[in-house]
């Protein structure tokens, strides 16, 4: 999917006067997509908001961003990859990189920052040495919710499952470790290892949504229904189920909209997000 | 009953010594006080007794080495280092590290610790209150009955009447009061004033200990002076001492 690159034509039918819009299966797809990605945002965004990591996330993405074109540039003249597989190593690599330079005291936002560089770079040289290095590297940044495959659908499934699982198993140490990082070490909770697992926790969600949104608009996707959700509840609980309302509804109407307009779907799930952001920003 | 013996402690930093050869012992209970300029190893001193830094000497908490003691010490850090960007309700903060390690559920009995914690230090009726958006020193209060509310036999606070007003500071300086008779108070303060009444010992530190004692013992202004590099005076009424500041809040 991620190096597929053809513009594509949206997949629906206007039948007739009615303009009754039948749901293909490519939509169908999309939709349980962004019900996966609202899952997702909701746990890894709302972490991020609380922890005030929210940069991390775009440096993530960027990471995996760089990955997936190392992936795709040897798929296409070297061996078959999948690209999935080089994104989750980079991404990783960004999260564990920054989490051992936070705790050499080194300030997060210069650490995220340096690999931002690094990623974008390497993203750059990659899909540059790529003949078809436009239409790829579009489909790398913006993603397309439209053009999802059933495995596709499968893997974010499994991911967010899993993804919710640990989160579930571990959301009251991972939050102590967050709140309070001195008192969570002395109370026999150690706050590196659980920082290192939301990081890498975060590295597997921003992949995942990757394929569906593209590396610019995780973060849209990640930070920005969280961050929405965080000023309109007042318990962790109701921000999370807030960031999961605000993406679902960020994509649902993104996705009909875009059977409307000529536009890809990511953009106007970018920019409903933001209004709905701009909503909360402005009633508080 | 000694709760606490350190002997030989050195802490080091890569090249950088923060405590150096500290020898010293806490009878259980008592309250002692500890005070030093910035970067005189205050904190580490708390850190090396909870056994969360590398140290070299011996530290014996109630015969115990500190990590295995952990259950036995209650710990209140600075406020200012506490997130709080998260949306917890009160219970949610003092509940914490009761309900840290159940996966899941709260049972009754946490709950019943939690409220008794938040009754003793006067905030039962906050229960349900949202943490970030009380005062400061609501927030201390709150912070202070989350420490009590294991009720561990040894309370290790790290400056707690920072950037709290008068009315806060004599409301912990009365609960702390109340609760010296049965545990060990390890405080780290700049002011000693407000706390005349409940220190039993005071340890000045500088890298190395200064002075330790009683107040009488400790607070002389040769003391003062090797510890903060300025002359401050010393005001005594028999076994009680008052520093004297050049400000209206006699802080040093």
């Amino acid at each position: 999917m991620l190096y597929g690159g053809q513009r594509f034509t949206y997949p629906h039918i206007i039948s007739g006067v009615n303009a009754v819009i039948e749901i293909t299966i490519w939509v169908l797809r999309a939709f349980i997509a962004i019900f996966v990605i609202a899952a997702i945002s909701s746990t890894i965004g709302s972490y991020s908001v609380f922890r005030g990591s929210t940069f991390l996330v775009s440096g993530i993405a960027h990471g995996a961003l760089a990955g997936a074109a190392l992936g795709v540039l040897i798929s296409l003249y070297i061996v078959p990859a999948e690209p999935y597989f080089f994104s989750i190593i980079f991404a990783l690599g960004i999260a564990l990189a920054v989490g051992y330079a936070s705790k050499k005291q080194e300030s997060m936002d210069v650490a995220v920052g340096v690999l931002f560089a690094l990623s974008m770079s390497l993203a750059i040289l990659f899909l540059s040495m790529i003949r078809e290095y436009s239409a790829i590297a579009w489909s790398l940044i913006m993603g397309n919710l439209l053009l999802l495959s059933s495995a596709d659908i499968e893997l974010m499934i499994l991911t967010a499952v899993f993804l919710t699982l640990i989160f579930s198993l571990t959301h009251r140490k991972m939050l102590f470790s967050i709140f309070d990082p001195e008192m969570a070490k002395v109370s026999g909770v150690n706050p590196f290892k659980y920082e290192s697992l939301l990081f890498v926790l975060m590295a597997v969600g921003i992949v995942v949504l990757l394929m569906g949104v593209g590396a610019i608009l995780v973060y849209a996707l990640l930070v920005i229904p969280a961050a929405a959700a965080r000023r309109s509840f007042k318990t962790v609980e109701g921000t999370m189920a807030g960031a999961f309302a605000f993406t679902a509804i960020s994509g649902f109407l993104g996705i009909a909209l875009s059977l409307y307009i000529d536009v890809a779907p990511s953009a106007l799930v970018g920019l409903i997000a933001t209004i709905i952001y701009a909503f909360t920003f402005l009633k508080n | 009953m000694k709760s606490i013996v350190i002997e030989r402690l050195t802490v080091k930093y890569g090249d950088y010594t923060a405590l150096k050869n500290i020898t010293f012992s806490v009878e259980h209970p008592s309250f002692l006080v500890v005070m030093g300029p910035n970067g005189a190893g205050k904190t580490t001193l708390l850190k090396a007794l909870m056994g969360q830094v590398n140290y070299e000497g011996k530290i014996v908490i109630f015969g115990k080495k500190p990590i295995e003691a952990l259950d036995r010490m209650g710990y209140m850090p600075q406020r200012e280092r506490i997130n709080r960007n998260i949306p917890l309700k009160v219970k949610d903060v003092v509940l914490m590290p009761l309900i840290s390690k159940n996966v899941f559920g709260i049972s009754k009995e946490h709950i019943a610790m939690a409220k008794n914690a938040l009754k003793i230090v006067g905030m039962e009726s906050f229960w349900n209150s949202q943490f970030s958006s009380l005062s400061g020193g609501q927030q201390q209060r709150i912070l202070l009955a989350r420490t009590l509310a294991r009720d561990p036999d040894i309370l290790i606070l790290d400056e707690p009447f920072s950037a709290t007003d008068v009315a806060t500071k004599l409301k912990l300086i009365e609960i702390l009061h109340s609760l010296k008779k049965k545990k060990t108070i390890i405080l780290v303060a700049h002011d000693i004033n407000p706390l005349v009444e409940c220190t039993d010992k005071v340890l000045l530190l500088n890298k190395e200990i200064i002075a330790f004692g009683t107040m009488a013992e400790t607070l002389t202004e040769e003391n003062m002076e090797r510890l903060y590099g300025t002359r401050i005076p010393i005001i005594r009424y028999g076994e009680v001492c008052y520093t004297v500041g050049s400000d209206s809040h006699i802080h040093i």
